[in-house]
């Protein structure tokens, strides 16, 4: 049997040498598309049986461990009664065997975030004990410890979650991570857990913070309670990572921090226009009166973008000084972009000054001035 | 004619141009599945990237975020009467805090500007704003003075016959960073803003202090994937159960996009190639879209000559860009039902290719546009534009030597089964990688159903797809007048069938 198999392949395979090159590359594509083809069905078969398999797993065992949760947690008699790092859970239930698996501690793991995520109080507290009495946390130093980035970053938002502080040794490093997506995680967390200086990892920061990794942090900094919130300046005046720079001049207008104004001033002589634009917006929304006469100063030798931002700036501000100026801008200006914001910001003012002023207009300028002033006064355009 | 057959099967000339002919088809033919090979590589390592990458990202945070860009969304609608009120409502539902809906009335001769005017409260509104790209007369701009539709903005203008021209009116109301085109009668899943505005938010604006390494590139447009709406469940302008489509043409249709985005788009996004960003649903950055002139109204591939022009203008003043696609499906679109209808839309890409490369051809292998003119163009040209005329001549050369009795029979078939089971194993690579990534059909008779039309495509669609292809081509090169589709919408549910008016341009939206 056998050798008549071997035979017959050595058969083939000679016939094979012989026939032109094209089709001996033809054949050989041919097998390895039919594999390829074969493979694929088997692993989508298999890939979907996976799936079904641990829904119905997960069917199964969910409804165990939200019982064991409610029975532990929600229902504790001793809730409200006795400190809660003095409740004891019945130790059985903890122990029980379907609990020692590791996809059902992984099942256990995303319950208890999810409920974390719905109860805070004494509740959130004891749902922590539970996953630190259960020994879950290991789980999260292992990832930690893993090589993939994406292992590290699940211990990460597990850990925070579950609010469990991690040593400055282990997370400040990552917060420099060449991976953007563990930095960003790293430096969400090292915020959330860290409580007495939560943005110590603005002054080691050698890599950029991205748009969306800003706001992330911006959610995490302006709703986690209890965090000190520093005098921002600090890294406007200092660091030399320039996305650190732009998103402490977001959280500055955020928190109103008036004694940042001569540092945020400080970067309208910097080179970047982006960053100078970032600045005007910046003391705009602090109505900075004592910024104008410098933004006045620098108007004709800046950028289109910057241009339009002291024009904006000048529409928050509203300190009625540069009225003047604004109808100038409005009424002769060539660029359509500098007349509409020139107007928003003049009718912005809303003094008797200001309003004269656009009556004025109104009554002695040509159609297209007209035009943009009533497109500005309509509350229905936004 | 015995003599004449006798001549040809002598002519040595004719054998020998046989011979080279034969033997560069099979060159052409070997590469261009190699492409695809390498394409299937590079989709999947792209795919894989972006689950990881985001597998832990929590979208929802945006939704409140005071530091989240504005999106225009813009949507042109012509004679849409039917189905506008739901699809403007759809529109407004967006899961995103900072954006503006922009629907252009390209000059309908139907209800639909009554209807939109009725149903939202519009009033005409004195609005200022600058041409900044060409289109036809805007008449009237029209607000809602209920606050509850306060990001609707309705235009109405003189009818443009295409869609770029609509487009581009709504560019120019447009006063945010970024705009969503889309086709008023797409189905988009309620976070698409969130999903496509991420790609232009995860890209450094500045190099790296700790290695000096400079990977800033400003992201210009991003795109997601498309599949037909045909069988799905949708209520109210939501898709509540996806299907692959229960008749024949509309799902091989569902079977050919999930090969050009998921596998196609999806490679091409790992080198930062991708030709094309769909003109169903692509964001874009607007001050670079209008700096490379917007859309063209003549075009008939007008979603990738702006594509084409907007990475030229980058590359043109140096600057480093990206286009980024996501393995998502974020836009379900209904595809044609008849062949008539279908022969249409693939005539029109055709030809729109056949244009755009003539277009643009000094980007065509030149090294100044890099990728663009060594990658993007060079594929498209030998392997977009090409191929249905290689395969023709590779039919007719097929005739010729049965004719003349020359045709080595095991080797002909050899071939046949060679183009056969690779064209499958493509097709079927498209389908796994879906399914690995995600399962938007629920039941097995779904994904075994959508897999059949791998083994079917080689015999009944793909044949379609050459001739339409060809008839494109000769429009293009005879300079027929192209006329505007007339796609009939069965609309979703329990819909009337709506009329549409003769020169209606047919919103189409092309996977590649």
């Amino acid at each position: 049997m056998f050798s008549s198999l071997v035979a017959l392949i050595t058969s083939a395979y000679e016939q094979f040498i012989y026939l032109p090159l094209f089709i001996e590359i033809a054949i050989i594509f041919i097998y390895v598309a039919i594999i390829a083809t074969v493979t694929a069905y088997s692993v989508i078969m298999y890939k979907r049986w996976q799936a079904y398999v641990e829904e119905k797993r997960l069917a199964f065992i969910s409804p165990k461990i939200e019982a064991m949760i409610t029975e532990q947690v929600l229902l504790n008699e001793n809730l409200e009664k006795i400190p809660v790092d003095d409740i004891e859970f019945d130790q059985a239930a903890l122990n029980d065997q379907a609990f020692k698996h590791k996809w059902v501690r992984q099942a256990i793991i995303d319950i208890l975030i999810q409920y974390r995520r719905n109860f805070r109080g004494e509740v959130g507290e004891l749902l922590r004990k539970l996953y630190l009495d259960m020994g879950l946390m290991k789980e999260a130093d292992e990832k930690l410890k893993n090589i993939h980035w994406e292992v590290q970053i699940k211990a990460l938002t597990e850990l925070t979650r579950m609010d469990i502080s991690i040593s400055d040794v282990t997370i400040l490093p990552l917060t420099n991570s060449q991976k953007p997506e563990l930095r960003a995680a790293a430096r969400n967390a090292y915020v959330q857990l860290s409580k007495n200086e939560p943005f110590k990892f603005f002054d080691i920061a050698t890599e950029p913070i991205l748009p969306w990794d800003q706001l992330e942090l911006f959610k995490i900094i302006t709703t986690t309670k209890d965090i000190p919130i520093p005098n921002f300046s600090r890294w406007v005046s200092y660091s030399e990572n320039k996305s650190i720079v732009s998103f402490c001049l977001k959280l500055i207008a955020h928190y109103d921090q008036q004694p940042a104004i001569p540092a945020v001033m400080g970067i309208l002589n910097n080179k970047d226009h982006y960053f100078r634009a970032d600045a005007i917006n910046c003391l705009g929304k602090l109505s900075a009166e004592i910024a104008e006469p410098k933004m006045l100063e620098i108007y004709n030798t800046q950028p289109l973008n910057c241009q339009l931002e002291i024009l904006k700036a000048l529409g928050r501000i509203a300190s009625g000084k540069h009225l003047e100026f604004l109808k100038t801008e409005f009424l002769y200006s060539y660029n359509f972009d500098i007349r509409m914001h020139a107007a928003r910001s003049l009718i912005k003012h809303n003094t008797p000054i200001s309003r004269s002023m656009v009556d004025e207009i109104m009554n002695t300028a040509e159609d297209e001035a007209k035009l943009i002033i009533k497109h500005c006064q309509n509350p229905l355009i936004k | 004619m015995q003599a004449i057959r006798n001549w040809i099967i002598n002519s040595s000339f004719l054998e020998s141009l046989g011979t080279f002919y034969q033997t560069v088809v099979f060159i052409y033919g070997t590469s261009l599945l190699a492409v695809y090979a390498i394409l299937a590589i590079m989709s999947l390592i792209s795919i894989r990237r972006y689950l990881k990458k985001n597998a832990s990202v929590d979208y929802g945070i945006i939704l409140e975020s005071p530091l989240a860009p504005g999106i225009s969304v813009v949507a042109p609608a012509f004679n849409e009467g039917v189905t506008i009120i739901q699809n403007v409502r759809s529109l407004l539902t967006f899961n995103y805090p900072k954006f503006e809906v922009i629907i252009i009335n390209d000059g309908s001769t139907d209800d639909t500007l009554e209807k939109l005017i009725d149903e939202f409260q519009l009033v005409h509104v004195e609005y200022a704003f600058r041409e900044k790209l060409n289109c036809m007369p805007i008449k009237r701009i029209f607000k809602s003075t209920n606050s509850a539709y306060d990001k609707l903005i309705v235009i109405d203008k003189v009818n443009g016959k295409s869609k770029a021209d609509g487009s581009n009116a709504g560019i120019n109301l447009a006063k945010y960073d970024y705009y969503l085109c889309t086709d008023v009668d797409c189905i988009l899943d309620k976070d698409t803003l969130t999903k496509l505005i991420k790609p232009f938010m995860d890209q450094p604006t500045e190099v790296s202090s700790k290695t000096g390494e400079d990977n800033t590139k400003r992201v210009i447009a991003s795109g997601a994937t498309l599949r037909m709406v045909n069988s799905c469940d949708v209520d109210g302008g939501l898709l509540i159960r996806a299907r692959p489509p229960r008749r024949f043409l509309p799902r091989f249709q569902e079977m050919e996009y999930i090969r050009a985005f998921v596998l196609g788009k999806m490679g091409w996004d790992l080198i930062n190639s991708v030709p094309n960003v769909s003109g169903g649903l692509g964001m874009f950055d607007t001050e670079i879209s209008v700096k490379a002139g917007g859309y063209d109204s003549k075009s008939f591939g007008e979603d990738m000559d702006l594509i084409t022009r907007m990475c030229s203008y980058m590359k043109s003043n140096n600057k480093r860009y990206a286009v980024k696609y996501v393995p998502l499906t974020l836009c379900w679109t209904e595809g044609p039902t008849t062949l008539k209808v279908f022969g249409r839309q693939r005539s029109r890409w055709a030809r729109g290719l056949a244009q755009i490369m003539s277009i643009h051809r000094k980007i065509l292998f030149n090294p100044r546009f890099g990728r663009l003119g060594v990658i993007v163009f060079t594929y498209n040209f030998f392997f977009e534009l090409l191929a249905p005329l290689v395969e023709f001549g590779g039919i007719l050369f097929y005739i010729y030597l049965i004719i003349t009795g020359q045709i080595n029979w095991p080797f002909a078939i050899i071939l046949i089964v060679f183009v056969y089971t690779f064209s499958v194993m493509i097709t079927t690579l498209a389908l796994l990688w879906d399914q690995l990534s995600f399962k938007y059909y629920k039941t097995w008779g779904e994904v075994i159903g959508l897999c059949l039309m791998a083994f079917l495509e080689p015999f009944l669609y793909h044949p379609l797809i050459l001739f339409f292809a060809l008839k494109g081509y000769f429009n293009f090169v005879t300079g027929r007048k192209h006329v505007w589709g007339n796609m009939q919408r069965q609309g979703f549910g329990a819909q009337p069938k709506k009329k549409k008016g003769k020169d209606e341009p047919t919103p189409e939206v092309k996977p590649a």
